[in-house]
Formats: C-alpha cells, sequence, structure tokens
C-alpha cells in the first residue's frame, strides 16, 4: 500500500495547533506500514481535536473564511482516510431518523487533556440501508454540502466524515440544547417575538444557503433545527440538501406536512420550497400545528396544492401576511422567490426592527437558553431505543456497484 | 422492521379493556380507546415531564415562551373551532372527524391513514379545513424521499413511457376514475394521456388474491376495470399471518374506485390490505412511471422556454438564474384558431412566446398579413418596456399554444425591464427598439 499524501495543516496566526503537537510524516518508513497508519490516524486526530480554536467561544468562521472551500489548509469538513469509529465511544443515541442514527461520541483515547473533555454528534449510516431507501445520491449531497457549508454560526458542523466497510460517519459539533421540536411541543406554541428570534436565524441560514452556495435544504422542520449551549440555532439535517444553482431539480423529498405543491406536483422546483416551508415554520411555531394536517397523507396534500390556510384569528396581521407571502402556491409570486430574495423576506414588516448584522453576530440573547452541566450534557434529548441487532448485510455485489459511489467520504 | 415494546403494551390494554367491555361498535371503542390514551398521555408529558422541570422551562413565560395553559395571545372567538389545547381536550368522539377514519355504513367512501379510497362517492370534505384538526399528531415526524430523478438521464435516453392500448370505452372509464384525484387534477392533455397509457391491465383471475398487504412497500396506484375487492385492516399495521391475519373489513372497492394513490408519491408502508372479492381487472401505475412522465414534461417544456427566450433580444442580458425564473413562470395558453390574441391599440400588459402552431399580424389599413409568427417567434415583449398600445394585433391561424408572461409577474420576479437593459449590452444604443419588435418589420 502506498502511502497517502500527509495532510497539511497550515496554521494562520490564528487557528494554530500548538508546536509540540506538529505532526512530522516520515516518509522513509515504507517498511512498517502498519505505524504509518497509526501516525496518519493520530494526526488526524490532533487536527480535528484543535477545532474550534480554544481561544474561541464557538466554531463559526467569519463571513469571508466561510468561502474557503474545506482543504488541508481548512481543518474541517474534510474526509479523513483513516479515522475509524473505534476511535469514538459512544455515549447515548441523540436521535434517529429514517435514515440514520446519531450518537454522542468522545475520543477513546484522548491524545491530550483538551481532547479528553471533547464531545461529537457522530451520525451513522449503513451503506445497506442507504442503498435500499435509495438514498445513495442524497447522502453524497449531504457530505459535499455539510462540507461546503462547515463554520458557518448557525448550520452544525462537520468537523470530518469517514467511513469503514460497513457505514458512512459524519462527525458533527455536538449541539446540546437538543431540538426546537421539544420545546415548542412542550411550550404548546411561541410567542411573537420568540418565533421572529428563531425566524430571523433561518432567514439568514436559507439566504446563505440559496444565494452563495445555490443549496437548496428542502427539510425544513422544527424537528431539524437544534438549539445551541448560547441558545442560537443549528440547523442539523442536510440529507436532502442539494446544490441546484439555477437548474430545478425534481425528486419528491421532505417531510409530508412541509412539502411545497410544487415539489407534490412534480413540475420542477428549487430553492423556493425552502420558503415555502419556513411559512409553515413560522405557522407551527405560532400556532403550535401546521396549517395542513390529515390522517390520510394524501388529504394533506391536496390541501397543499389548493393552499388555503386558515388563521387563528388572534394572529397578528403581520404574522398572517407574511406566511400567506410565503406559503404562496404560485412560485412566481412567492416572497423569497421573487425580486430581492432574502432581503425581501427581511424586509418584510413582521420582521420590523430585526437588527440582521446583530442576528449574524450571534449579539442577541436566546429567548431559551438550555441549561447545562458540562458539554457532554444530554438532558434535552429524548430517549431511543437501542439499534435493532439484525442488521442487513451489505454484499458483494452490492459493495461492487456502489462502493465507488462512496468514495467521497 | 420490529414493533417496539410500547406498542404491545398499548394493543395488550386494549384487548383487556375490550374484554371487559364486549362492545358493540369495536371501531369506536378502540378509536376512543386511543384518543383517550392519546390525551392522559400529552397530559403526563407536559405536566410530568422531567426535561421540562430540568431544563429551567417549568416557567417558560420568563424566557418570553408562552405558558402551558391556554393564553390570551391566542384564545380567540374562533376558540370553538381552534381547540383551546389539544393537548388535553377530551376527545369528542362523536366528532366526525375524530371518527372520521372508519368507513361509513354502505362503505361507499372510506379513508384512514395512508390510504383512501372513494368508489364514485363525491369527494371527501377533509380538505376544507371548517375545523383545525384537534387530533394533530404530536410525534416526531419523519422524511420521505421518493427515487431520484434524474432528468438529464432520461432525457439522454430518449425515454419514452410505456404504452398499453385501451378502447375508447375503457379510457372513457380511466378517465373518470381519475378525475377526482388531484393528482391527475392538474395534467396537461399530452401528460393525461401518457399517464393513461402507461397504465397496464393487470387480471386478477380468482377470489382471495391479496393485491396489496398492509405494511408492504408501496409501489403501485390501482383503478378497478371490473370486480370488487374488500379492504382490510390489522390494527397491529401490519398483515398477520392466518385466517385472522387480515384484520378487519373497512369497505370495498368495486368498478371505477380505485386505491393505492400514496404510493405515487413515495414509498410508504401500505395502510391496507386490498383482496379481490371475485375474478377482477386492474389497472396498475407504478411510482416511477408516473412521476417520471411529470417530470419528462416540465423538464423539456422549461428546456423549450429557457432556448425560446434567449432568442429574444430583449432578454440577451438576462442571466441564466434569471431566464430560469421567467422559464417557470411563463403560463402556458392555448388559442382556437381565428382568436385574436391581441389587439392593435390596446394596451399591453403581457409577452408571448408561440409554443406550436402558427399566428399572423394584422395591421389596420393593410387587408393581407404583415408578418407570420411560429414556434420560437416571439411578439408582444414591449409591452414590458412601456405602456405603449399594442402596435399590430395578433391572430392565430392554426391552434396557437402560447406560452405568456405579464408585465407584473416579469417585475415581480425580477424588477423594471429598463434597469435589466441598461446593463452592459454592447448592443443597447445600436439598436433601436423599434428594430427589436418583430411586430414592426415589414
Ligand atoms: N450535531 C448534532 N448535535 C446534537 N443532536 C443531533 C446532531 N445532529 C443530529 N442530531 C439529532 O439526531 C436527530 C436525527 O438526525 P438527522 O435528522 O440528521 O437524521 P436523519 O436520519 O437524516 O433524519 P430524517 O428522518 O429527518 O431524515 C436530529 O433530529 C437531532 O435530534
Ligand atoms: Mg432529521
Amino acid at each position: 500500500m502506498s502511502y497517502p499524501s500527509p495532510l497539511q495543516y497550515h496554521p494562520d496566526s490564528h487557528d494554530s495547533i500548538p508546536s509540540t503537537y506538529t505532526y512530522r510524516p516520515s516518509y522513509s518508513s515504507s517498511s512498517s506500514s502498519r505505524s504509518a497508519e497509526t501516525l496518519a490516524r493520530d494526526h488526524e486526530q490532533l487536527l480535528i481535536s484543535h477545532w474550534p480554536p480554544s481561544h474561541r467561544s464557538s466554531g463559526s468562521l467569519s463571513p469571508n473564511r466561510l468561502l474557503d472551500k474545506p482543504t488541508s489548509a481548512r481543518p474541517i469538513g474534510n474526509s479523513l482516510k483513516h479515522l475509524r469509529p473505534a476511535d469514538f465511544d459512544q455515549i447515548k443515541t441523540l436521535g434517529t431518523g429514517t435514515f440514520a442514527r446519531v450518537w454522542l461520541t468522545r475520543w477513546t483515547h484522548p491524545h491530550d487533556e483538551r481532547s479528553a473533555h471533547q464531545v461529537y454528534a457522530l451520525k451513522i449510516l449503513h451503506k445497506v440501508d442507504v442503498i435500499r431507501l435509495k438514498q445513495v445520491e442524497h447522502v453524497r449531497n449531504e457530505r459535499n454540502v455539510l462540507a461546503a457549508v462547515a463554520g458557518h454560526p448557525f448550520i452544525t458542523t462537520l468537523v470530518a466524515s469517514f467511513q469503514d466497510e460497513e457505514s458512512l460517519y459524519m462527525l458533527l459539533d455536538y449541539c446540546p440544547g437538543g431540538e426546537v421540536f421539544s420545546y415548542l411541543r412542550r411550550a404548546r406554541r411561541f410567542n411573537e417575538p420568540t418565533s421572529r428570534f428563531y425566524a430571523a436565524e433561518i432567514v439568514l441560514i436559507l439566504e446563505y444557503l440559496h444565494e452563495k452556495e445555490g443549496v437548496a435544504y428542502r427539510d425544513l422542520k422544527p424537528e431539524n433545527i437544534l438549539i445551541d449551549a448560547d441558545g442560537h440555532l443549528k440547523l442539523v439535517d442536510f440529507g436532502f440538501a442539494k446544490t441546484v444553482g439555477n437548474r430545478e431539480t425534481y425528486t419528491l423529498c421532505g417531510t409530508p406536512e412541509y412539502l411545497a405543491p410544487e415539489v407534490i406536483r412534480n413540475t420542477g422546483h428549487g430553492c423556493a420550497v425552502d420558503w415555502w416551508a419556513f411559512g409553515i415554520l413560522i405557522y407551527e411555531f405560532l400556532v403550535g400545528q401546521p396549517p395542513f394536517w390529515d390522517q390520510n397523507p394524501m388529504k394533506i396534500y391536496e390541501q397543499i396544492i389548493e393552499g388555503n390556510i386558515r388563521y387563528p384569528s388572534a394572529m397578528s396581521p403581520d404574522a398572517r401576511d407574511l406566511i400567506a407571502k410565503l406559503c404562496t402556491v404560485d412560485t412566481s409570486k412567492r416572497l423569497g422567490n421573487i425580486r430581492g430574495r432574502a432581503a425581501a423576506v427581511k424586509a418584510h414588516p413582521w420582521f420590523r426592527g430585526v437588527d440582521w448584522d446583530a442576528v449574524f453576530h450571534r449579539k442577541m440573547q436566546g429567548p431559551i437558553v438550555p441549561q447545562l452541566q458540562g458539554p457532554a450534557d444530554t438532558r434535552h434529548f429524548d430517549e431511543y431505543e437501542p439499534e435493532p441487532e439484525k442488521q442487513e448485510v451489505y454484499t458483494r455485489e452490492l459493495r461492487e456497484k456502489y462502493e465507488e459511489a462512496f468514495k467521497d467520504f | 422492521m420490529s414493533l417496539p415494546p410500547e406498542y404491545f403494551h398499548e394493543i395488550n390494554t386494549l384487548n383487556r379493556e375490550f374484554i371487559e367491555a364486549s362492545p358493540d361498535d369495536i371501531l369506536q371503542f378502540c378509536a376512543d380507546y386511543f384518543q383517550r390514551r392519546l390525551a392522559s398521555q400529552r397530559h403526563e408529558f407536559l405536566v410530568a415531564n422531567p426535561q421540562s422541570r430540568k431544563s429551567g422551562m417549568v416557567d417558560p413565560n420568563i424566557r418570553g415562551m408562552q405558558a402551558l395553559q391556554e393564553d390570551e395571545a391566542v384564545a380567540s372567538p374562533t376558540a370553538s373551532s381552534f381547540p383551546s389545547n389539544p393537548f388535553d381536550t377530551t376527545m369528542n368522539a362523536s366528532n366526525p372527524r375524530d371518527a372520521g377514519n372508519g368507513t361509513t355504513a354502505d362503505g361507499h367512501q372510506f379513508n384512514f391513514g395512508g390510504f383512501s379510497a372513494s368508489v364514485g362517492a363525491p369527494p371527501s370534505g377533509g380538505g376544507d379545513a371548517s375545523n383545525f384538526p384537534n387530533n394533530y399528531n404530536l410525534n416526531r415526524r419523519i422524511s420521505v424521499s421518493a427515487e431520484s430523478l434524474d432528468p438529464a438521464s432520461t432525457f439522454s435516453s430518449n425515454w419514452v413511457p410505456p404504452f398499453y392500448p385501451k378502447t375508447k370505452e375503457q379510457q372513457t372509464r380511466l378517465t373518470n376514475a381519475v378525475a377526482q384525484n388531484f393528482l391527475f387534477a392538474h395534467l396537461d392533455e399530452e401528460q393525461s394521456s401518457q399517464v393513461l397509457g402507461a397504465l397496464q391491465e393487470k387480471r386478477i383471475p380468482a377470489k382471495g388474491v391479496k393485491v396489496i398487504e398492509q405494511g408492504a412497500e408501496g409501489d403501485n396506484f390501482y383503478v378497478v376495470e371490473s370486480g370488487t375487492f374488500d379492504v382490510f385492516v390489522h390494527p397491529s399495521g401490519k398483515i398477520q399471518p392466518g385466517i385472522e391475519g387480515l384484520g378487519n373489513n373497512v369497505g370495498t372497492v368495486g368498478a371505477g374506485g380505485s386505491f393505492g394513490e400514496l404510493a405515487l408519491m413515495y414509498n410508504a408502508p401500505r395502510a391496507a390490505s386490498v383482496v379481490s372479492a371475485e375474478s377482477s381487472t386492474l389497472w396498475a401505475l407504478d411510482r416511477v412511471t408516473f412521476r417520471r412522465i411529470l417530470m419528462d414534461s416540465a423538464f423539456q417544456r422549461r428546456r423549450m422556454y429557457e432556448k425560446f427566450l434567449e432568442e429574444v433580444p430583449l432578454f440577451v442580458t438576462l442571466t441564466p438564474y434569471e431566464r430560469s425564473k421567467i422559464a417557470d413562470a411563463l403560463e402556458s395558453k392555448k388559442y382556437p384558431p381565428g382568436t385574436t390574441i391581441i389587439r392593435e391599440g390596446d394596451p399591453g400588459d403581457a409577452f408571448y412566446i408561440v409554443e406550436q402552431g402558427e399566428a399572423e399580424v394584422f395591421k389596420r389599413g393593410a387587408d393581407k398579413p404583415i408578418n407570420r409568427i411560429e414556434k420560437g417567434g416571439y411578439f408582444g415583449e414591449l409591452a414590458l418596456l412601456d405602456d405603449q398600445p399594442r402596435a399590430a394585433s395578433v391572430i392565430s391561424k392554426s391552434e396557437v399554444k402560447v406560452a405568456t408572461m405579464g408585465k407584473d409577474a416579469f417585475q415581480r420576479l425580477l424588477g423594471p425591464v429598463e434597469s435589466i437593459m441598461r446593463r452592459n449590452d454592447p448592443r443597447r444604443g445600436q439598436a433601436g427598439m423599434e428594430e427589436v419588435d418583430p411586430l414592426s418589420k415589414e
């Protein structure tokens, strides 16, 4: 086996690894590839465990550094070829979805004081499930989009990705506050200031994804929005995110109550679906349940296509107007999609008085600041059933057919 | 997937209560039981959730959240239709919405999670939200996804939908059968005929054939051509082995009826089993074919529009992003032969691109058409620039299909045309407006 090119870390004045940890690969020792492997893994561990740099309170990048793509010089969002699941202890399940299970993890063999206290969320997808559920394309998109946006203040940072024979792994910053969903259900609904605070952060996420990255997120819902230690939002689950640019896309995906009419009708969709879902989200924040619902999903879709929303009469006229403009069936009239794009949403009267710059720089105090005891506190997450033992096998045939598709991990 | 233990706990408790009460109305009893359970569980969750205490959320008002109790903010005159607190509303089982997922006495129409069937009955009132659903499912919702559809691969492989010939009568019956289904309601003629053509006959030779099984993966939608089918729901959510395994008969579907439509959206477990009651004939349509037909025509139409738009001099400065926005918003319209599409002297408010057919340009005073417009030709685009009256009339010669957009829509999407034209267009200043206008070419 030839020795892979070493990852290079170019410390800049802000994010440097203490020199004692600097890894010097020995190019000459081709005799012992085993130890070269171990060294390479140590190096990878070192790279990522120094994210975020200790003098920073959060792992966000400044707006202009955000645009640098992940490279060996930017220590987050890379595909690491030597990390293994055994490098992490799985502490507790944080959540499960249709496709994946997310674990709270820590380093099995921390190499210093600092990494001994580090925890991560590790999202694990079994390759065989990904294939069975026809999510191969989606999972590739998920990794690549997360890598491209790593460091955004309101998106969970993809620290690294890796894989083994059976599974794909995404190592994410742990977001300890739990899902907005849990808070919303417990409170039944949010008042306007609370809803506005969260909505404002989401506008900035969508603006960034759409206008800087050309990415449609496609699964906005309270379950996918987490609260971080400071009370700010982090968007998780980029399972359906896709770089669409100025082309439309067709695959139906999302969550039933949040699907936009053009997705149901399969006429081609783009970033505008997120503005529709954003309207549904604000409605659900304010009312406690989404506007379109029925036991029978087909009836939900029928209501969505018709697009008639009923509002509780006590809802403020501005909120009502905003929701109506976002949840407009005709995409040529939908707020966010029309001229001005996100700026037009920000300018809506419901957001009057919001200091958007302060929002981006996380200067506002969030309405819910989770109480936490230490970085590994999981009190804000529900309990989940253990993972079923039985696993389908990733057969040789499947491997031959699909392994290539997973090579970015 | 194995069923969770909590589930068995629920079912066992229900069984015990059922045996004790031995009710006449089985469905009603079960529905009541689950409503009660749901209400009490939600209540427990709210008042006793240890997380809410630990997380310092006991009095969420302090941090700007609304109290658990009903609050003035949303409590309102709608209170009757918007239940003040769905969490612990005692569900009124006589409310048709709550009981509404069963079957009517004659089994004409029924509808339950993920599955619905109708037998020529009027469309259900479920769509008009005259009530806020007060039994909203408060659990975490899972995502759904269909198989990846890549228009480029369909396009390059010259995919054509399968076509199974049908008689005139069969076609009429099928058209009627799917008429109420909203998934088919928005199809244009071409899509409709492709979808109808793709329905494949499936003979069910005998009574007792399970066409779909509750809990199994669903890929097909079915229309009944002849015969009848019984619909069964097993309370476990999944068909079970043995004679009892089908569960309760909740209705029948006869000729002209249809079932399994959710499978046209994505692969979700079937919500019921459907078993033939006699030898029958079905028409089947699979999801991938259905969605591919829709995608294909949308994709081709958009590419065609984009190409047309590139040809319009007024739009040369549009970016590809803007062009695709306009292509997305163009509306298709059809005119029979001899229709005046725009009239000389009228105020102009929309522009047109000819998609199909042929139109002629007339000017007052001339007895012959001064110009012809065919596929890809455009007219009326100067209306986007100023409010000048139309300089000529355009009349369809054959049936004409146009893609059109109003000035309002254009400005809403991209802003005023003038400012778009003012971008560094090298041609600006050289070509006068009149030259750009095909109507003025003589
Ligand atoms: N970085 C994180 N920190 C804390 N919890 C997380 C993190 N990422 C995910 N989770 C938890 O795990 C849950 C499932 O993760 P995710 O939504 O990514 O999985 P999924 O299988 O793609 O879900 P879905 O069914 O919505 O597609 C989330 O809803 C959240 O509660
Ligand atoms: Mg999720």
